[in-house]
């Protein structure tokens, strides 16, 4: 079954690995672009003049830039994030720690929208021209049109602030940003932790999916509308299934594959707006920690989340790519290019 | 046994549209044989791949049977006893569609009910078999698939058994079952859906334009293969085709459809010998035979009528070089040609709805010159 041969996927890690290099300049040089340095950020003009000197040197801020980028490149690739001024640590410990609450958050709402979207494109392209087509598929494009965050902002209005039910921020009810995930769990019982987990997350994950899931059920119901008047649908139709398996097994399956390349697209959107709406919700990951260094200056931090995020969509896209060979048998990456 | 395999009584067929319905088989009656092949023949647009969909209520979702019978000799498996007989009750209760005969209407069955008939008792070969596979499965699970669909019981190490054999008997490697539809030619293709047609025996194959796609050479081999396989299921054939040589070849009769009516059915041997309408008579000029040294292919003037405003005379009127007066007023029934010649037989071997029988000779002879039909392109 695996069309994917060792080399082709040799071929793909190789070209992954320049991709990274790219999104490491890319971090290196954006924040470096920002008005202002790094240096502002540490020392204060009132400060002793050697003092000043002391901190910049003690960065390597003193060297120039392409020094400072070759040294860069190195440290990054043998594991190196740096030291967080404004955290007092190591970025790594603190990206460690965060990147499991940002992958929950991710996970889940790429796990819904695209059981959600391609779910519901299905029907509607099955049923295309219907009242019930009509009114999802525009309520659909009124979700795609309006900002995650707004959206955020409406659930918290009415779910906390008029109903109460759920709370507005934070992954749980205590420990916000306690150094260890587990903490709560070794203290509370288990199911307690995770159905407050779920308490909190509620709305965080119902902002991202309620605009997450449009992109793939646009994409499926257009592919349902096109496979629907395929020749193999009306061979399955005349073979005399019951048009719930033609519906699933021989139209959706067929329009699902198209929705595995929007996914490659999806995913940045999504890792994108669950980057907003963690800062919303103060979901303690990556997204708040990024918004929250870029506007304190914490380079180090700031450009090690960027370049982290960066890897995230490289390796989802890997995967997306290594999916497709199973939807698709007309595409095999036997051959190494 | 009922006389006939299939018996089709004046069907109307309705395709509901933004403006006025549109009627792309108009009181259209036929019958098939056991075992027989039934060739319709006619220019694209004329109802004849509607009137097959109809059979087994394949339409498009804008189009139903307005009236008419689709009698069909061979029923539902809970409407039969153990001995296959359909059971009296049966028959004797008007809410089941069952004839004296035991005949059943498909056109009143539900479409649940249809489905356990298509593929069991009426198996289709589409237009564009090349395309019919679906892309994602193997080929020989396609065909289990149906197997397992219409003999629920059935083993599915056994029924990749035979789904093999088919395959094996069409000239295709056993082991390409585990193929691909994108790894198999053209020709392949086609052959791996005429073997899954063959899947359940069933009593009538529907081959809708089963040649069009393929080149000549392959053409030959597969109404090849459709025949031989025709001999050993004992299937009827109901072939489609707007090739009016294909029919020569493989029909016993056939009939000629123009603008949703029949123009003119019989045997194909008959049809060939004296044919009996100005449209059957213009539509062979326009194809190639063997037998016939034609120096030119001459083609029927103007296109077929657009079915959406019939007018009240013959469909065919506006292009035929011999109307008459009569034509404008109404379409012409059906007359037996042999009666019509004199000859008259027992049986109605062959009819045609023209007004112009009278003079079919002259006709004929009129048809066969090139100026006859050039002259209405003036028209």
């Amino acid at each position: 079954m695996a069309r994917i041969s060792l080399r082709y996927l040799a071929y793909r890690l190789v070209v992954s690995y320049f991709v990274i290099l790219g999104i490491m300049t890319l971090a290196f040089l954006l924040l470096r672009l920002m008005p202002g340095t790094f240096a502002d950020a540490l020392v204060s003009p009132d400060m002793p003049r050697e003092a000043r000197e002391a901190i910049v040197e003690q960065y390597g801020l003193n060297e120039p830039l392409w020094r400072q980028y070759l040294a860069f490149m190195v440290n990054y690739q043998t594991g190196q994030f740096g030291w967080s001024p404004t955290y007092g640590t190591e970025v790594w410990s603190l990206i460690e720690r965060r990147l499991p609450r940002t992958l929950v958050l991710f996970g889940a709402s790429f796990i819904f929208g695209y059981i959600i979207g391609p779910l519901v494109g299905m029907y509607l392209g099955w049923w295309r021209g219907t009242k019930r087509d009509k009114s999802v598929f525009a309520a659909g494009l009124v979700a795609y049109s309006m900002p995650a965050f707004w959206i955020a902002w409406l659930l918290i209005w009415l779910f906390n602030y008029e109903l109460g039910w759920l709370p507005s921020s934070y992954m749980m009810s205590q420990y916000p940003d306690d150094p260890s995930l587990l903490a709560p769990f070794e203290q509370w019982t288990w199911w307690r932790a995770i159905v407050d987990v779920l308490h909190h997350i509620a709305l965080p994950l119902f902002s991202i999916i309620s605009v997450g899931w449009v992109g793939a059920m646009l994409v499926m119901r257009t592919q349902m509308n096109t496979v629907v008047d395929s020749d193999y649908v009306y061979l399955a139709k005349a073979k005399g299934l019951s048009e719930r398996t033609v519906m699933i097994k021989h139209a959706a399956r067929n329009a699902l594959i198209p929705v595995a390349t929007q996914a490659i697209v999806g995913v940045a959107f999504i890792i994108d707006g669950a980057v907003i709406i963690e800062y919303v919700f103060s979901w303690p990951g990556m997204g708040a920690l990024i918004v929250d260094t870029v506007l304190r200056r914490d380079y180090p931090t700031a450009q090690a989340v960027f370049f982290i995020l960066g890897v995230l969509i490289v390796v989802m896209r890997l995967l997306t790519d290594i999916a497709y060979t199973y939807l698709d048998p007309r595409i095999s990456f036997e051959g190494g290019e | 046994m009922a006389d006939h395999l299939l018996e089709i009584n004046d069907l109307n067929v309705r395709y509901r549209m933004d403006g006025p319905d549109v009627h792309p088989v108009d009181g259209v009656s036929l019958t098939v044989d056991h075992g027989e092949t039934f060739g319709l023949v006619g220019e694209s647009g004329c109802g004849k791949t509607t009137l097959a969909k109809s059979i087994i209520q394949l339409l498009d979702s804008n189009g139903d049977v307005e009236s008419g019978e689709i009698w069909f000799d061979g029923t539902l498996p809970a409407w039969t006893d153990e001995r296959g007989e359909v059971r009296r009750d049966v028959v004797e209760d008007p809410q089941y569609p069952v004839r004296e005969d035991g005949m059943t209407n498909l056109a009143e069955l539900s479409l649940e009910q249809i489905r356990d008939v298509r593929w069991r008792n009426v198996a289709l070969i589409p237009q564009s078999a090349l395309n019919a596979l679906n892309p994602v499965y193997k080929v020989g699970d396609q065909i289990v698939e149906a197997i397992t669909r219409h003999e629920p019981g059935t083993d599915v190490e056994e029924a990749r058994g035979r789904a093999r054999d088919l395959l094996e008997r069409v000239g295709i490697d056993r082991e390409r079952a585990d193929d691909y539809a994108h790894e198999f030619s053209g020709g392949m293709k086609q052959r791996a859906v005429i073997a899954m047609s063959m899947a359940c025996s069933p009593d009538l194959l529907i081959a809708d334009e089963p040649t069009t796609a393929l080149d000549v050479i392959i053409q030959d081999r597969v109404l090849d293969e459709i025949k031989s396989l025709q001999n050993e299921f004992d299937v009827a054939m109901l072939i489609v085709s707007h090739d009016i040589s294909v029919m020569a070849e493989t029909c016993d009769r056939m009939g000629v459809m123009y603008g949703g009516k029949m123009m003119e059915s019989g045997t194909t041997e008959s049809i060939f010998e004296r044919t009996a309408n100005p449209y059957t008579l213009g539509l062979r000029n326009s194809f190639p035979t063997v037998e016939e040294d034609q120096e030119q292919l001459v083609s029927i003037p103007g296109t077929p009528p657009t079915l959406r405003d019939p007018n009240p005379g013959c469909r065919f009127v506006d292009r035929c070089p011999f109307a008459v007066e009569e034509c404008r007023d109404s379409h012409p029934p059906m007359y037996d040609v042999d009666r019509a010649l004199g000859e008259a037989t027992d049986e109605v071997a062959h009819e045609s709805a023209c007004y112009r029988l009278d003079d079919l000779e002259q006709v004929q002879e009129d048809a066969a010159k090139e100026e006859t039909w050039l002259q209405q392109t003036t028209h």
